[in-house]
């Protein structure tokens, strides 16, 4: 590459980062203007609200969001590990079905989340279900794709061998496959659950209960010290599920 | 089981190679054969095509089988035990959960139930604890399959592939990688199987060919020598 042309790149380079960042208004003025509210955001912050009433709240939201994340993570395990069953190339599955499950998937995931739970809000109403549900079919779709990678990553060997027995497709997905992608689908199941749980958080923003609903609440009605105090509820809970994924997973020998 | 294949022919397209070429061979119910030949010579892909298991024209037929025939297939393969190089066991199970898994095609619901449970099915049990004990692996049969010695690992994917009283055994390489006490077991264990049982052991080593009465060499995937006895001369 030439002298010119490097600096024609770089130059060029510049002119869509210049062109991006004036577009989305990004600019030091914005700030300056938003001083006031910068200030009484971190006054809040400093000062979150501890009073046993209000933590009691918290800690409803807490355990509401957790139910939501791990019933979420339960249907997700139930539509989904099927789907990657039928979806993984060693299992053979009848190229019909196989087709099937991969479109299913791809809809489902396709999807965000939060649309999803826009959707179920719709239509069981706002509330806790309606973000178990959003979960349940977004993570469907995603456990079907990673898990069926996973089995498909497994030694091929041993399936070979099983099928050179005679036995049939599920017997070998259930007696070759599984058992040796065993570890790995178990830390996808747990990455999900983490996953989960940091979007319950921002569920309740449409409606779809947990302690989103509250952080809503608190910043439509400008409670930074409530905000502060949910924001460190979720810090804590996120922390505590991620620090025990991560041991679950070490112990099963998984690396991610 | 009887063997007889006509004019065999394998083809990897991607790899633009001929592995099995026009093969015209018959093996009698109750023969003990050694399959000799270097590396590359067509043996792992004779063995599989004796199962429908690679593309392959020309004809096979196995106790009158045809294995290519989709409704065929299954009963060719459950009427077969077949041992791979390095016993091909799955890593997280254990050897005893590995040593019976070759029947499964015979189980039923409650069988499935039985496994599923972590447990025997009581109608193999009797069988897999004498096979176990008379190729010393009763002792490890509780442990891991990544816990078991090379050696073992052959013996218990000696017992996966007798455990269902197959009629035919293919052996694929099954002294690679032993040391040599653990090698001459196994070829034991082979050598040992009745008359009604026809056994095919696919083998680079001309010692281990030496112990089986009949000696098929192949070389570039042609039968290159059939008789009782043969020399280095395969290799040059």
């Amino acid at each position: 590459m030439t002298t010119t042309s490097r600096w024609v790149g770089t130059a060029a380079l510049a002119v869509v980062l210049g062109w991006a960042v004036s577009g989305s208004g990004v600019s030091v003025a914005a700030l300056v203007q938003g001083r006031q509210g910068a200030a009484a955001l971190i006054e809040g912050f400093l000062s979150p609200d501890l009073s046993r009433e209000f933590l009691g709240d918290v800690a409803a939201a807490v355990v509401e969001t957790v139910q939501i994340s791990l019933t979420g993570l339960l249907f997700a395990a139930l539509l989904g590990l099927p789907l990657a069953f039928l979806i993984a190339g060693n299992v053979q599955a009848p190229r019909p079905l196989r087709s099937a499950a991969r479109v299913v998937a791809a809809m489902l995931r396709g999807v965000p989340d939060l649309l999803w739970a826009l959707l179920f809000v719709a239509t069981v109403g706002p509330g806790a279900a309606a973000g178990a549900m959003a979960l349940a079919v977004h993570g469907a779709g995603l456990l079907a794709k990673l898990c069926a990678e996973q089995m498909e990553a497994v030694d091929p060997g041993p399936v070979e061998a099983l099928r050179l027995t005679g036995a049939g497709r599920p017997a070998t997905a259930m007696l070759a496959v599984v058992p040796q992608a065993a570890p790995g689908l178990a830390s996808l199941l747990l990455y999900q659950w983490e996953c989960n749980l940091r979007t319950s958080t921002v569920l309740g923003f449409v409606g779809a209960g947990g302690i989103g609903q509250e952080l809503a609440i608190s910043l439509k009605l400008f409670r930074y010290d409530e905000l502060s105090t949910l924001i460190l509820a979720i810090l804590a809970i996120i922390l505590v599920v991620d620090r025990a994924s991560r041991a679950v997973r070490r112990r099963l020998g998984a690396t991610s | 089981m009887d063997i007889h294949t006509s004019d065999l022919t394998v083809d990897f397209a991607h790899r633009r190679l001929r592995a099995v070429d026009g093969l015209s061979l018959r093996i009698a119910a109750g023969e003990h054969v050694a399959l000799l030949g270097p590396s590359g010579a067509g043996k792992s892909t004779l063995l599989r095509a004796l199962l429908g298991a690679v593309c392959a024209t020309g004809s096979v037929r196995v106790g009158g089988m045809d294995p290519y025939s989709a409704a065929q297939r299954r009963a060719v393969r459950r009427a077969t035990g077949v041992i791979r190089q390095g016993g091909d066991l799955v890593p997280g199970l254990t050897a005893r959960t590995n040593a019976f898994m070759g029947s499964s095609p015979e189980w039923t619901v409650r069988d499935w139930l039985t496994v599923l449970c972590g447990r025997v099915p009581s109608r193999y049990a009797v069988r897999l604890g004498t096979l176990a004990e008379r190729h010393g692996v009763a002792e490890s049969l509780s442990a891991p399959v990544r816990e078991l010695s090379g050696g073992q690992r052959q013996r218990v994917a000696l017992i996966r592939a007798l455990l269902p009283g197959p009629r035919l055994i293919l052996a694929d390489e099954p002294t690679s990688g032993l040391d040599p006490v653990n090698a001459a077991a196994a070829v034991d264990a082979l050598c040992a199987l009745p008359g009604s049982v026809t056994v095919i052991v696919a083998t680079h080593d001309l010692a281990v060919a030496g112990r089986f009465p009949r000696i098929l060499a192949l070389r570039d995937g042609r039968l290159a020598h059939d008789g009782a006895t043969i020399g280095a001369e395969i290799y040059t």
